[in-house]
């Protein structure tokens, strides 16, 4: 880990000012997280050049701002803090980083009360709300968090983060039937994401039940149809396959329906099996060439 | 055909500075409207209004990929006759009036600001200012009955349409200037950014229809209308290719919306 | 962005999807190199003096020749790209076309009238 690190920072020692401020633009555009590089990249190239990008300037130090805080840097955070504060003194965006630095250091109920005091201020503002939620999360309190979440959902009601946490939380607490619902509520937003179709048949899969699995199979099915490198997918239509075949509760033609799905997906499974044992040996003559060169070299 | 001589000191004096003015007004307008955009005061009631809008169209749109009893469970909860979420919230009808908007009415004033009185003042100013000079001809014949449009300011009966006056130039100007605006103006400037902006925030500041109400009681019918065909139902034998592919069933209310 | 997605089927049924974000981004850098050849081919006529049809005929060239040159761009997998090779043509035709009068009356009135 700690040569991994050293060889990126030895990355961006070469790199231009321009080409990290649009590395960092990039990043911040993708939401990627990235927080040690963007540290790194901070305190190698641009923390020198900071005046030189003008009105993005304010713009980098808010996501250097985050990384730190993600990094435990809380040296870098106070700097970007301050320069922040000083350019936007009643700024509700830089009170939320202050925020996130108060619960860096866990003191909850201080950044409690500075996100309330954000959300009198600007009662649309979204992310407040969703940080106090996070707080209660990493304090544990599970069933609060739950709580105060639905009540944002019953205002954001299209928030699809937000109900993507209300599923991991629902999971948490063992609430398949409402993570459920949670996953319902992303399918409708995103039809054509393998992932969700396959989170949602996992949890049908996981309730159990004859309906419930014959739902996850038909989800598991589309996950499959969407993205079909998933392999997950397709064991877990075999797993529910199987499962319906055996079931006391299903009809005889469903049950003899489910055994050829079964038999399709070890087709599927072993054909896919043999590309890669192809490749593999493909690989394993590679290495033999490679290990007899050497051996020709030495000798 | 008659040629016309013109002294190349119009070219300086006229030609040449109507485009540069045009120009560089429509660049000083676009940085002036950025200057006076305000930002949109939004009330918590209107966000919860359009998220609502938005979930319920969603449900509409792709409530196929969800099973049978959730989607009628959803639609419930919108469309319930007791409870329903559309039944029981009851908005104001909004009044239309601008004038009773203080907001509206400012807004409006500034997009009139930046929009239409350059225009008319930079129009009317280089009427003052060059009037009367033919400046340029269009490269191709015209007809008669461009003369009218392009010769504004010059009544000569026997000239030809092609010769274009100096007012008129300014208006050829003014309109195909447009696209290059968007050239000059519209890479990583200012006005991306909103754009951006937008992107960001389009969950929470989405437009709302002004009337609430309205709009309430009509995702209500369309949501009452809207069936619920499974998408599934016949997904693993089209996975194992054994029937023909239901894809014409599957995605075609996607197709190109 | 996790993007809205488009759909379309193709001949064979099977279900193509867009990302929407990338769509706008597409559109919105075709119309750039658009404005861009309007201009600069609307420069290049008003300079060669061209007149009447030969000018609209060079608007049409330029259309079509910078269509080849996205096509080529794009390289044998074109719809990886693009919805439809033919709305690539004639979007924007006429948008383009008065940018092009416009520069090629302005080169052609400053070299050619005077």
């Amino acid at each position: 880990m700690r040569g991994s690190r050293k060889s990126t920072s030895a990355i961006f020692e070469g790199m231009s000012w321009s080409d990290a401020r649009d590395l960092l633009r990039l990043w911040r555009e993708d939401n990627e997280r990235k927080s040690q590089d963007v540290v790194n990249l901070w305190e190698t190239i641009l923390s020198k050049n900071i005046f030189k990008l003008g009105d993005e300037r304010l713009l980098v130090l808010e996501q250097v701002c985050l990384a730190s805080l993600d990094t435990n840097r809380l040296d870098i955070a106070d700097k970007c803090l301050q320069s922040l504060a000083a350019e936007f003194p009643s700024s509700l965006r830089v009170r939320k980083l202050q925020a996130l630095k108060l619960e860096t250091l866990e003191k909850y109920d201080e950044a409690l009360e500075l996100l309330d005091s954000i959300i009198k201020r600007d009662e649309t503002n979204a992310a407040p709300r969703k940080r106090r939620v996070a707080i209660l999360r990493a304090k544990g309190k599970h069933s609060e968090a739950i709580k105060e979440l639905t009540d944002y959902l019953k205002k954001f009601m299209s928030d699809q983060e937000g109900w993507q946490e209300l599923c991991d939380l629902y999971l948490l607490e063992q609430d398949y039937a409402r993570a459920a619902f949670c996953m319902e509520e992303l399918i409708l937003h995103n039809p054509h994401n393998h992932l969700i179709h396959q989170r949602y048949a996992d949890i049908r899969y996981t309730q159990g039940g004859f309906e419930n699995i014959e739902l996850a199979r038909a989800h598991y099915s589309l996950a499959f149809k969407l993205n079909p490198s998933s392999i997950r997918a397709l064991y877990g239509i075999f797993l529910c396959a199987t499962n319906i075949a055996v079931s006391p509760k299903a009809t005889s033609p469903k049950r003899k329906e489910a055994t050829k799905l079964a038999n399709w997906v070890i087709k599927e499974l072993s054909k896919r099996q043999e590309r890669q044992n192809v490749e593999d040996s493909q690989v394993a003559a590679l290495e033999g060439l490679i290990s007899s060169v050497q051996l020709a070299a030495s000798a | 055909m008659a040629e016309l001589l013109l002294d190349s000191q119009i070219r300086v004096w006229v030609f040449l500075p109507i485009v540069v003015i045009t120009f560089l007004v429509g660049v000083v307008r676009h940085y002036v409207s950025i200057l006076l955009a305000s930002q949109k005061k939004v009330e918590l009631q209107q966000v919860q209004d359009s998220q609502v809008m938005i979930r319920s169209h969603k449900l509409r749109e792709n409530g196929k990929y969800i099973p049978k009893q959730s989607f009628l469970m959803r639609r419930h909860f919108f469309n319930n006759e007791e409870t329903g979420y559309f039944k029981t919230q009851k908005r104001a009808a909004v009044s239309q009036n601008p004038m009773t908007d203080p907001s509206m009415m400012t807004d409006m004033l500034k997009g009139n600001v930046t929009n239409v009185l350059p225009m008319i003042m930079i129009g009317g100013w280089i009427n003052w200012m060059f009037s009367g000079f033919v400046t340029t001809k269009v490269p191709f014949p015209l007809t008669l009955r461009f003369k009218p449009m392009l010769q504004r300011g010059i009544e000569l009966v026997s000239l030809d349409a092609a010769w274009v006056s100096s007012a008129s130039w300014y208006f050829l100007n003014v309109f195909g200037l447009r696209s290059i605006y968007t050239l000059v103006l519209g890479e990583n400037n200012a006005a991306d950014q909103t754009r951006h902006m937008q992107d960001q925030m389009s969950g929470a500041a989405m437009a709302m229809p002004p009337d609430p109400k309205a709009a309430f009681k009509a995702e209500w019918e369309a949501l009452e209308i809207c069936d619920h065909h499974w998408a599934l139902t016949n997904i693993e034998n089209d996975l194992m290719g054994l029937s023909a592919p239901t894809a014409d069933s599957m995605y075609h209310q996607n197709k190109m919306d | 962005m996790a993007g809205r997605v488009k759909t379309k089927l193709d001949k064979s049924g099977e279900m193509l999807a867009y990302g929407e974000a990338a769509v706008r981004n597409n559109a919105a850098i075709l119309e750039y190199c658009r404005t861009s050849m309007a201009a600069l081919s609307g420069a290049t006529a008003g300079l060669l003096g061209l007149t009447g049809f030969y000018g609209f005929g060079f608007y049409v060239f330029a259309v079509i020749g910078l269509w080849c040159l996205i096509l080529f761009k794009a390289g044998a997998h074109w719809e990886k790209y693009f919805i439809s090779r033919r709305a690539l043509l004639t979007s924007g035709f006429f948008g383009g076309l008065f940018t092009y009068v416009l520069f090629w009356t302005f080169l052609y009135g400053m070299v050619h009238v005077y």
